[in-house]
């Protein structure tokens, strides 16, 4: 592994910030390897998408603005990838540890005969070697996973492990040929978009999450998304919110939904189940407002406020917002 | 048509789980294993699947795991799966992605099938990457996140949820699926399941029935686990118990404050 390949997901030309932390992150890994710092840019929107790219430290941006990657279901990317990588050379392959993104490195691992190191935090280089630190058993291990010498290697990274940094001499953008003699068997008939414009729960700085104890759907609207509109953030939930139907399960947070590793995560109504623990005690400061101060989640906030929230959140959006004002 | 659904043994969801230095391997004593609370929701897939489909549809349960965990597959027979087939070696212990889905490819081109339905995630040292690996083994399209799914003329057709919202996609079969969590919450087992499942087969696969080319286990593997540690301890921090709201409310702003992140 010499170089390094960042695969950029987006939707038709809109990507997230992990994007550019994975450019960024790519850079520094390269100058450590003596490579190169690729990324690739598939379907609709890719070539504007690519010139947004040349503003981080990126050596090249290889582009296929192809409608098929868009009509079939990763099959073409997958290909894309696979010819991009082998004309590299080499190469540690960064994909965002998203949903798709697993999707995509587990077919790059069998392509590529390629070790895959999951949900990765920090990449070291280590005598050459890669060496990446991933959270494991639902955060309870740090783990540091070597991915042993071979031409290609995957990483999936956690968005918000790194810092996004532009810079550099501004990347050459080329165009991929298309994978020759291949056909596509899973067709995308439709593809709908939910919950467009809001913050990414998994790239939030701050989140605000709310359990059982908010009883019900109105408090996520009127308590919790004012105070999370205040300090930049998002809101989450329990499994317990979830699984009583007051939000969504995209905004689930733990074992059996999101991870998060905000600067800030505020906790409120949530007892911090174990189920729950997993998904966000990597967060940098917790604050949690329960009712019982002897509440499982008091063993790993850094402040609890024993109180009703009812009363305390308004409170506290309102001081947020006169000392933003 | 044959319906197989992979499904891994793991340690109680619910436990605090740890690897033993020694071994370098999850710690399993002292922990119950249990069946992969999201392969259960691709067992509940396939188990629909079959229902609608009728006729001559079986579902075959597989799992790659020591011999000693075999009697957990009876779990998924007496949910309704009709048969069981573990694959089961030393030379397995310590695979990793490329590994596990190399092996699992071969064994379950051995056992046959028509649709292959795999969880979404497992539920220990997950990677998520196995079911992608695990399509490209075998050739196969990989719709993966389906939260429905229905075969009409020899297609599958399945709504999928995405990191933005949801799909719909069909494919030909065979094929790989994976289930969301929103499939629906897998059935319980019957009496009349639990008393029928001990009459149902499980067989047993090795290597030495796959004839694989390349070496698995540890040595077969792309990665190695140099070093782990538990994570630095979070103290424990302070309790409050304010006088009334606005008391509560200053709290968190000057401790927001103090730490800069107002």
């Amino acid at each position: 592994m010499k170089n390094v390949i960042v695969y950029v997901e987006h939707r038709h030309g809109a990507t997230r910030k992990v994007t550019f932390e994975l450019a960024t992150q790519a850079h520094a890994i390269a100058e450590q390897l003596g490579g190169k710092a690729h990324a690739v840019v598939l379907g609709a929107g890719a070539a504007r998408l690519a010139e947004a790219l040349t503003a981080y430290p990126l050596d090249v941006v290889h582009v296929a603005e192809d409608a098929d990657v868009d009509t079939y279901l990763l099959d073409p990317a997958v290909d894309y990838l696979e010819a991009a990588a082998r004309a590299a050379g080499p190469s540690l392959i960064l994909i965002p540890n998203t949903l798709s993104g697993r999707d995509v490195a587990g077919r790059l691992v069998a392509r590529l005969g390629a070790g895959v190191a999951a949900d990765v935090v920090d990449v070291k280089i280590e005598g050459g070697r890669v060496a990446c630190v991933s959270p494991k058993m639902g955060g309870a291990e740090i783990t540091t996973c070597v991915l042993k010498p071979a031409d290609f290697g995957i990483a999936t990274v956690r968005p918000n492990a790194f810092a996004a940094q532009p810079g550099g001499a501004g990347a050459a953008i080329e165009t991929l040929a298309k994978p020759a003699g291949k056909s596509y068997a899973a067709v995308v008939d439709s593809d709908v978009e939910e919950g467009s414009g809001e913050l990414a729960l998994e790239e939030a700085p701050v989140v605000i999450a709310g359990g059982r104890g908010l009883g019900g759907a109105e408090p996520f609207d009127t308590l919790l998304k004012p105070l999370a509109e205040a300090l930049g953030g998002a809101v989450g939930a329990s499994r317990a919110a979830a699984d009583a139907g007051w939000v969504p399960y995209s905004l689930q947070i733990g074992q059996t939904g999101k991870t998060v590793s905000p600067n800030l995560y505020i906790a409120i109504g949530i007892s911090g189940a174990i189920q729950h623990k997993v998904g966000m005690r990597s967060s940098s400061t917790i604050v949690a407002v329960n009712k019982d101060g002897q509440a499982p989640i008091a063993e790993f906030s850094d402040l609890v406020v024993v109180g009703d929230a009812f009363k305390i959140v308004p409170e506290l959006t309102k001081l947020i917002q006169a000392a933003k004002a | 048509m044959k319906i197989v659904v992979t499904v891994k043994l793991v340690p109680d969801p619910n436990a605090e789980k740890h690897i033993d230095p020694a071994t370098k391997r999850l710690v399993r004593t002292g922990v119950e294993t249990v069946l992969n609370p999201y392969d259960e929701y691709a067992l509940e897939a396939a188990l629909q699947l079959k229902e609608r489909a009728g006729g001559d549809t079986t579902v075959t349960v597989f799992a790659m795991s020591p011999e000693s965990l075999k009697e957990i597959l009876r779990k998924a027979l007496a949910m309704g799966a009709d048969e069981a087939v573990l694959l089961s070696d030393a030379g397995l212990e310590g695979s990793d992605v490329w590994a596990t889905s190399y092996a699992m490819a071969h064994a379950l081109k051995k056992i046959g099938f028509d649709l292959l339905v795999v969880g979404g995630l497992t539920d220990d040292g997950s990677t998520g990457a196995v079911p992608g690996a695990l399509a490209e083994q075998l050739g196969l399209p990989c719709i993966t996140n389906a939260r429905k799914a229905d075969i009409a003329d020899g297609k599958l057709h399945v709504e999928r949820e995405t990191d933005t919202g949801y799909q719909t996609v069909t494919a030909p079969l065979p094929a790989l699926l994976t289930t969301a969590l929103t499939f629906g919450e897998p059935r319980y087992a019957s009496l009349k399941g639990i008393m029928g499942a001990k009459k149902k087969t499980i067989s047993t696969l090795t290597l030495a029935d796959l004839a694989l080319d390349a070496p698995v286990g540890e040595s077969g593997s792309k990665t190695e686990l140099v070093a782990f540690a538990p994570p630095p301890v979070r103290g424990k921090g302070r309790i409050e118990t304010p006088e009334d709201g606005a008391a509560g409310a200053k709290l968190i702003f000057d401790f927001l404050k103090e730490k800069k992140l107002v």
